[in-house]
């Protein structure tokens, strides 16, 4: 920078020619425009005005346009670039207020990106935090899983089958000693007369049928209400020895049919 | 001249001018004090008028766009906005009107339909801004749009010319399928 200088210095009086001899290039181009324009407007003050309505607005605009634009595509077709002028003055001065321009643009992208990054990173914040409270929910889900898990026992069906054949078995077994010791009771307590009978051979009418055990009578009459729940009654046979239907009446053991005294049934205890 | 014409004077050097149409002065004047607050490398001017046609005995210099501004909550101001309608010259539509529609925030106010304001700027081609111009930032928005619009408009944007601006804005203005 310093030798050029000392080479303007002495030419300081041409370089200030220089300057002017650009200025008024410059201005010269700007007046033969302006004579261009002049021209052209001329010719445009020739053309007619023309209105428009609603109704034919669209069409004839879009006509208009199409118009315009074409005759605009030829002209730039036609056009080729013009040098600007090649004076280095010029050009310097141009070339600063282009990198200017380029200078507050990029400034202004730089603000954009650096404003859109910052955005970015507080959703990726955000998002990331979001995921962690997503992962530890999970986590606690699945510790809950786990202990659920082991609580259910697995279901086996025939585990269950085995259960419940052996329940069975266990309460037929409980039913069959219920009965042996019931029988044993009744026929320890309740035995069928046959002392009796021989005794009073005369007045007593020999009973056809033979008698039959108080445990027999109770097994009919249980097998009766279980085997026709909505008629229990059994008629009063011979074989039933009378003082132990008697017996089983009085106790509430046995109930008389209400309307028919021959007929009894037992007791629903299980009802 | 009862007619606006687009080119019929020579322009002023380096300057810009705006011509906003509509009936809301107050509001036209703020917008107004809010594009001349742009930076903006052209002289800008900015004429307010409450309808077309404009006095003829004023000296004014060329117009290079004209924005006509609807107040969504008045059925006049669209009564007036058609009527300077007829005043304009066919070719200003080549780009060089522009409509906007102001007041669409507030639904309940509103006498008339947005699609009543978007089937008149499809009727003449023309772009459509809606803007709520009594809010600072809005207003403050679509003024550096209109400046931007403008400076296009009058031809300080090398390479660029209102019809290509307006076709480049084409793309909102698809035609409905009721106009097909």
């Amino acid at each position: 920078m310093s030798v050029n200088q000392q080479d303007l210095d002495p030419d300081s009086t041409t370089d200030m020619e220089d300057i002017t001899d650009a200025e008024e290039k410059l201005i010269k181009e700007c007046e033969e425009l302006w004579k261009d324009m002049e021209g052209c407007q001329k010719k445009l003050s020739l053309v007619g005005t023309e209105t428009l309505t609603d109704s034919n607005a669209q069409l004839s605009l879009l006509i208009m346009q199409a118009k315009c634009l074409t005759a605009e595509l030829s002209q730039w077709q036609k056009e080729s670039p013009e040098i600007i002028s090649l004076n280095e003055e010029v050009l310097v001065t141009l070339g600063k207020e282009e990198f200017q321009k380029l200078r507050v643009d990029l400034e202004l992208v730089l603000s954009t990106v650096q404003s859109k990054n910052e955005k970015l990173k507080e959703d990726l914040e955000r998002e990331q935090q979001w995921l962690d409270e997503q992962q530890q929910i999970l986590e606690s889900l699945n510790v809950l899983h786990n202990k659920l898990k082991q609580q259910v026992v697995t279901f086996s069906e025939s585990r269950v089958f085995d259960e419940l054949n052996t329940k069975m078995h266990d309460i037929k077994e409980y039913k069959e000693k219920l009965l042996i010791t019931l029988g044993e009771f009744l026929e320890d307590h309740f035995p069928l007369p046959d002392g009796n009978v021989k005794k009073k051979k005369k007045n007593v009418k020999e009973s056809t049928a033979q008698l039959i055990t108080l445990h027999e009578i109770l097994e009919i009459l249980i097998n009766r209400l279980f085997d026709v729940p909505h008629d229990p009654y059994i008629k009063i046979r011979d074989s039933f020895w009378p003082p132990y239907i008697e017996l089983l009446l009085r106790n509430g053991i046995a109930l008389r049919h209400p309307e028919d005294p021959t007929q009894i049934r037992l007791e629903a205890f299980h009802q | 001249m009862s007619v606006l014409r687009p080119l019929d004077k020579q322009p002023g050097l380096n300057t810009a001018t705006i011509l906003l149409v509509g009936t809301e002065d107050a509001l036209l004047q703020q917008l107004a004090d809010a594009m001349l607050k742009e930076d903006c490398a052209s002289e800008l001017k900015i004429h307010l008028a409450r309808s077309l046609p404009l006095p003829s005995d004023v000296n004014r210099p060329r117009i290079d766009l004209i924005m006509f501004v609807v107040n969504l909550h008045s059925k006049y101001s669209l009564q007036n906005v058609e009527e300077s309608l007829r005043h304009v010259d066919a070719t200003f539509f080549l780009g060089k009107v522009g409509f906007l529609a102001m007041g669409a925030g507030q639904e309940s106010h509103c006498s008339i339909h947005r699609n009543t304001v978007t089937k008149l700027a499809n009727t003449y081609r023309s772009p459509l801004f809606f803007c709520d111009l009594e809010r600072e930032g809005f207003r403050a928005t679509v003024a550096q749009r209109l400046v931007r619009m403008l400076q296009i408009c009058a031809g300080h944007v090398p390479g660029v010319s209102a019809l290509n601006l307006l076709s480049l804005l084409r793309s909102s203005e698809n035609p409905a399928p009721e106009d097909l």
